[in-house]
């Protein structure tokens, strides 16, 4: 297909399906789900297709699309992707599409249920594609209504405590972002390339042609200060995470999977598409603390996990525990201070690849961990851990599924947490050995609250909770996500080269030109003693 | 070439089992009839048994490529066995220590194979790989575990064969009414998990790297967890179960710290060195770091660093050109690190604490997982990474081994059930095997991993089929006298008993202990005498000799023979079926004659074929007063009196717990009752568990707990605070609203329309009356203008 149409075509599609939902008859459930899941199967073709047009081995943008949008303001509607956007992309497909199977439980208000369901899909994607600040920003604001109103209408008992949180957390996460473009619009002068994330990168790199003027060195840590603590937020990273628990334990079943699978990834998405390229020499300013704080966050989730006694708050937390290896792995760079060049270079393109896989590992796990949890939800009504027991006896299908991937999320190797959380501890020695050590403690912790949950819930001679007359086998549609996730947890265990094939060239070219642009700010820096 | 054929055998005899575990669980789950079908145990012994066949053929093929010259030059050199001939060959040998490794390769040919499986990730030149590294080595694991995990699948087939039923009832696991639970039976699920450890374990061991090791590592403690949480609804195996993969996990945090040690200072995690076409492509471990010819490694002159060189012993360089160097704490770091993970794996002090409990999985799993195998990976491992440990890091391994094996052997002294005695003794072998790697014993070390997986699963069958023959009681004080209920069991344990306490049989029909225990301790002595400081790694194995022929000997004659203490049990004992029985003397065979010859039999020259090449020759102490660690003739020359000794306190041993339990000489009890201080402190296994669960469980929770407040208490607080405040600075708003704002806003309005309404009179609507008032306004205006604004 055509990349011009394919690219906003996979954008559009979803919110096409909403758009003809919503001239469909509401009483009509059957119909309303078919055709919402019918348009998430096709949205994960297309992204397929995608895949098919993808050049291995090219490091920049593929398949460019740039059209005119506000003129006058220098905004312009411009996709694109690359090895780092397009394992997203598709994760991001079939996570959805996976949450639109799973969302056969809700059982009220089906239409507005899916019209926003699938607009929040066409925001996910069109933030993971979008080449263009503005448009990146709108996308993002995008995803965020529906999200509101998937928690706020259809979510538990705090429903509407939970969505205000996650509303106004990701809100000011959103206007600290927006601070930050505004500061690389007016220092940018005005161009048509004041708001293309390429050129920008490019720029604070030097390599650009169009645009020269770049951020001051101390600016730079303000932007990326900004944009970070506005991509923390949706990590979630300590101490900005306490909306994530909340938003979980009250939201449905398959918004749940969608926030842990893909909302979140947004947030290291945004670290290394706009955050550290923008500004390459505030993310090596601000490396220690990135590093600090994923390391933290391991720890600081693991042991908050470990002491939950509801089910999906311990997977809502275990979500901040790994997110937290995305962040080391982003963030072991290090300069030597002789040579003002990248010590180990391999070593940190290893970090961040780590880092990128995890949040594809963690998407399909987490995602994997909440769907396990629905289920039994749907049949028990309750969460609390210490009432279940016995399920291996009375779901064995189901418990053996969910064991498969509460170990993916354990990090045992052949399942694909292990690739990720290992190649981010390997690559951190070289970073800072204190914080390599903390870092992989966590695999203690990790075990430790993993196992004790599924003790307590699949083992053990019965279960011990209410209803337990409802405990029926697992269903068909049921078996269907859960193994889906199952099997592309161990695809990417056993071969994870498939992921790093596909970001190879982009991440490494990302960390060349991060390399030139602290080169750049440095020599700056240098001019500015000198004149001094 | 032969590289290739090779990896083709092990790989198939490495994935069958996978295949086997796949076929199993997913026929098992979805055939019409898996409760009462056998078919998925004979698919899993079917899949081992041809693994077994592989790997044989891989031995015979791996023989004839190198003509089998592993056992020819050491049998010529056994054959001039005098002192000084030996002396004269080693001096030759420290002559040559500079030699570079491929002139010893070709030298006999070479043994050692490794390349690539396939590449998970590549990072610049950084590159992650799955590798095979074939040598002798592992080829007698791969035999060995083969051979062992075919016989006690053969025996699971009739042990678990109750599992065969749809309505299984387990005694040991209670519901909340006091019943006992009822479910059907998992048998296809047990063979399954097997299958699926066996191949974690082969993985294991043909695994051409340490990184790939951890992985298989960790999968090998996956499938302990699975195993001995097989019986779910008992709460004791679940705990069990956990128990073991978080302490693993424990020690396997050390091996990370390893890891990232490794691959940041090395840049890769290959053992050897992958060689097409005599060119060496890609470099191993083993070859980055460079002995010197006094056996140390070599090190920068100033700093202490250690040098990483390429194959030919010469420096590598970084891109700036200075030398690539890993400062020497690191290298103790890695050493220490690695060998975390093995004492985890191996159970060994001070995380030997899960694997007593892990006896709560079914026997055949104690057999091949908790003895012969898995835990053995412990000492294989620090065997493999032998080349990459210094002094400190043997002296560490060596105080471990020497701990744990006292430890475990006094609480197996005391122990009542069949198993735990077994397991105790099984953490004070493995501790034996740590105690020869780590006085430099290295052969001896892994010759006694060998002979002890023979015995000790040999030993654990036999518990198993007590246990099967009692149905289902463990506790040696209901058994006794049960020899002629079971003599096909009685006699091959005793076999077992005889071969762990090493005993001495003349026209060289020794048991395979006395040659591999003899081996370590002459190793130890030899240390001690190079080493006059460490006595004691020498005096605690020996008295531990005797310790372990009297616990052995007391569980034998506590079981077997005497007056049956349990009428009830004993009435109802039988022998076990011939799918049982056949495996127990096909291992007993290999326990007792496995060794045969000992130090010029074939086993132990097969193992020692690829021994690191400066094992042989020793290592002079790098620094005064540093360890001095014996080469192969200061052992050789104090073997004979290692061995006297050490037979002589396994014979004591032997005979105490002949006086104490197989006669009535002496009263048990009251010696018990005596003792009841050391006893109990025995009996609550040194009170390990209580202490760990004071120093790391409780205050593991309370952080924990800790954690979660925080976040409810501090951030949320936080946040409840400011949107509160939001909420009373919006309400003060409204009502400044409502009251200032709108009030201004209001009065202005209101004075608007009372002016208005006041100026309604004067709307007329008369044209004249209008004409006039603007008449008056403009003169007021400027009336106004004149006098306010003059000139």
């Amino acid at each position: 297909m055509n990349p011009d149409v394919l690219l906003s075509a996979i954008i559009f599609l979803p919110a096409l399906g909403a758009l003809l939902l919503a001239f469909m008859d509401s009483r009509a459930v059957s119909q309303i789900r078919a055709v919402a899941l019918g348009f998430t199967v096709a949205t994960f073709v297309l992204t397929l297709l995608l895949w098919g047009q993808f050049k291995y081995g090219e490091a920049g943008m593929q398949m460019l699309v740039v059209k005119e949008w506000i003129p006058t303001w220098n905004v312009f509607y411009r996709l694109g992707v690359d090895g780092i956007s397009l394992p997203l992309v598709i994760l991001t497909s079939l996570v959805t599409m996976l949450a639109a199977v799973a969302s056969w439980s809700i059982n009220k208000q089906h239409k507005g249920y899916f019209i926003l369901f699938l607009l929040l899909e066409t925001g996910m994607l069109g933030v993971f594609l979008s080449l263009d600040f503005f448009l990146f920003f709108v996308f993002w604001e995008v995803m965020l209504l529906p999200m509101y109103f998937l928690i706020g209408v259809w979510g538990g008992p705090r429903r509407e405590y939970a969505a205000i949180k996650f509303f106004l957390y990701t809100l000011i996460g959103g206007v600290l972002m927006l601070i930050a473009m505004l500061m690389f619009y007016f220092n940018s002068g005005g161009t048509t390339d004041s708001f293309n994330l390429i050129e920008l990168a490019k720029a604070a790199a030097g390599t650009s042609e169009t645009l020269t003027s770049t951020l001051s060195p101390n600016l730079q840590i303000t932007a990326f200060v900004l944009l970070f603590i506005g991509f923390a937020i949706k990590l979630p990273a300590f101490p900005f995470h306490t909306w994530l628990p909340d938003a979980h334990v009250e939201a449905p079943t398959p918004i749940s999977m969608i926030l842990a699978g893909v909302l979140l990834k947004l947030g290291g998405y945004g670290i290394i598409r706009v955050a550290f390229p923008l500004c390459p020499y505030g993310a090596y300013y601000a490396a220690y603390a990135l590093v600090g704080i994923g390391v933290f966050s391991i720890i600081y989730g693991a042991f908050a996990a470990l002491a939950q006694t509801d089910f999906k708050r311990l997977v809502a937390y275990s979500s901040v525990s790994h997110m937290g290896y995305v962040l080391i792995g982003l963030g072991v760079w290090k300069i030597g201070e002789a040579t003002g060049k990248t010590v180990n270079p391999d070593m940190w393109l290893m970090g961040i690849n780590g880092a990128m896989f995890q949040m594809i590992a963690h998407g399909v796990s987490s995602a994997g961990m909440f769907f396990m949890v629905g289920v039994i939800y749907d049949r028990v009504h309750h969460r609390d851990l210490n009432q279940f027991g016995g399920l291996m006896g009375r779901m064995p299908l189901y418990s053996g599924l969910a064991a498969g991937l509460f170990f993916a999320g354990l990090g045992l190797p052949g399942l694909c947490g292990f690739i990720g959380e290992i190649f981010v501890v390997l690559s951190a020695w070289n970073y800072s050995p204190t914080l390599a050590i903390v870092a992989a403690s966590g695999v203690i912790l990790t075990a430790g609250y993993i196992l004790w949950a599924m003790q307590r819930v699949y083992m053990g001679s019965e279960y011990k909770g209410p209803h337990s007359e409802d405990i029926t086998p697992i269903n068909g549609r049921e078996l269907t996500v859960a193994s889906v996730l199952l099997a592309f947890a161990i695809i990417l265990g056993v071969f994870p080269g498939i992921l790093f094939d596909m970001m190879q060239s982009s991440t490494g070219a990302l960390v060349d030109s991060m390399q030139l642009g602290y080169e750049k700010a440095a020599a700056t820096l240098n001019e500015l003693q000198a004149m001094r | 070439m032969v590289g290739e054929t090779l990896k083709f055998w092990l790989m198939i005899a490495w994935l069958l089992p996978l295949a086997g575990f796949v076929v199993e669980i997913f026929f098992g789950f979805y055939s019409k009839n898996p409760r009462h079908s056998k078919a998925a145990a004979w698919c899993a012994v079917g899949c081992i048994g041809i693994g077994f066949l592989c790997s044989a053929n891989a031995l015979r093929i791996w023989g004839n490529a190198n003509d089998w010259c592993v056992l020819e030059v050491a049998e010529h050199s056994n054959a001039h066995a005098d002192p000084a001939h030996s002396e004269e060959t080693h001096d030759a040998d420290k002559a040559l220590a500079d030699h570079d490794h491929s002139d010893a390769d070709s030298a006999k040919g070479q043994t050692a194979y490794s390349g690539v499986i396939y590449t998970l990730g590549v990072f610049g030149s950084l590159e992650v790989t799955l590798d095979y590294y074939i040598d002798s080595l592992t080829l007698v694991m791969f035999t060995m575990v083969t051979l062992i995990a075919t016989c006690i699948h053969l025996f699971a087939i009739g042990y678990m064969s109750d599992e065969l039923t749809d309505e299984y009832v387990d005694h040991s696991a209670h519901t909340a009414d006091g019943g006992h639970v009822h479910r059907p039976g998992r048998f296809y699920r047990f063979f399954a998990f097997m299958s699926l450890f066996c191949f974690a374990m082969l993985g294991l061991v043909l695994a051409g790297n340490i990184f790939q090791v951890f992985i298989f590592w960790e999968l090998v403690g996956i499938c302990s967890f699975l195993l001995i949480g097989f019986y779910t609804e008992r709460k004791t195996a679940s705990d069990a179960a956990n128990k073991a993969f978080i302490m693993n996990r424990v020690g396997d945090f050390g091996f990370l710290i390893g890891l990232m040690v490794l691959w940041t200072f090395f840049g890769t995690f290959r053992f050897g060195d992958t060689v097409v076409d005599d060119q060496v492509v890609d470099q191993g471990l083993f070859s980055m770091v460079h002995r010197d010819n006094t056996g140390n490694l070599t090190r920068e002159e100033f700093t202490g660093d250690v040098l990483i060189t390429d194959t030919h012993g010469h420096v590598l360089t970084n891109e700036d050109g200075s030398n690539r160097q890993i400062p020497y704490y690191l290298m103790v770091v890695v050493g220490l690190g690695i060998f975390a993970g093995c004492v985890g794996k191996s159970a060994q002090f001070p995380l030997q604490t899960w694997l007593p409990d892990a006896m709560e999985g079914p026997t055949p799993v104690s057999a091949l997982v908790h003895s012969a195998t898995m835990v053995a990976a412990g000492v294989y491992l620090a065997g493999r990474f032998f080349p990459m440990f210094v002094q400190e890091v043997l002296l560490t391994i060596a105080y471990t081994g020497c701990i744990t094996l006292f430890l475990a052997a006094t609480i197996a002294m005391v122990a009542t059930d069949i198993k735990k005695v077994l397991a105790y003794s099984t953490i004070s072998q493995l501790g034996y095997m740590m105690l020869g790697i780590g006085v430099f014993g290295w052969a001896a070390g892994l010759f006694h991993l060998i002979t002890h997986a023979f015995f000790k699963s040999l030993m654990f069958l036999c518990s198993g089929s007590v246990i099967y023959g009692c149905h289902h009681e463990q506790e040696m004080p209901k058994m006794g006298g049960l020899l002629w209920k079971m003599p096909i069991t009685a006699f091959t344990m005793l076999v077992g008993v005889c071969a762990i306490s090493g005993f001495w049989v003349p026209f060289g029909l020794e048991f395979s202990g006395y040659h591999s225990k003899d081996a370590i301790v002459a190793s130890a002595l030899a240390f001690n005498y190079a080493n006059p400081a460490h006595f004691l790694l020498f005096l605690i194995p020996l008295l531990t000799a005797g310790i372990t022929a009297f616990y052995m000997f007391r569980m034998w004659f506590y079981t077997f023979v005497g007056k049956p203490r349990d009428q009830h049990v004993h009435e109802h004992a039988h022998e076990s079926p011939w799918v049982m029985t056949v495996p127990l003397v096909i291992l007993a065979v290999f326990a007792w004659f496995c060794a045969y010859g000992g130090e010029s039999g074939r086993l132990y020259l097969m193992l020692t074929g690829d021994e690191p090449a400066h094992v042989a020759a020793g290592v002079t102490a790098a620094t005064a007063g540093g360890i001095v660690l014996p080469g192969h003739d200061a052992i050789h020359a104090v073997h004979g009196q290692a061995g006297t000794w050490a037979l002589i306190a396994a014979l004591s041993g032997a005979l105490i717990a002949y006086v104490l339990y197989g006669t009535s000489v002496v009263n048990v009890e009251e010696m018990k009752r005596q003792l009841a201080g050391v006893h109990g402190f025995l009996a609550n296994k040194w009170h390990f568990d209580e202490l760990y669960d004071a120093l790391f469980m409780k205050p593991a929770h309370k952080v924990a707990a800790f954690c979660a407040w925080f976040d409810g208490a501090v951030f949320d607080r936080i946040l409840h605070s400011a949107a509160k405040a939001t909420v009373i600075v919006s309400k003060w708003d409204r009502v400044f609203d409502e009251n200032v704002v709108d009030g201004f806003v209001n009065l202005i309005a209101s004075a608007t329309q009372s002016v208005g309404t006041s100026l309604k009179v004067v709307q007329t609507g008369r044209l004249r009356q209008y004409v006039m008032f603007i008449v008056l306004g403009v003169v007021a205006l400027f009336a106004v203008m004149f006098t306010t604004f003059p000139g």
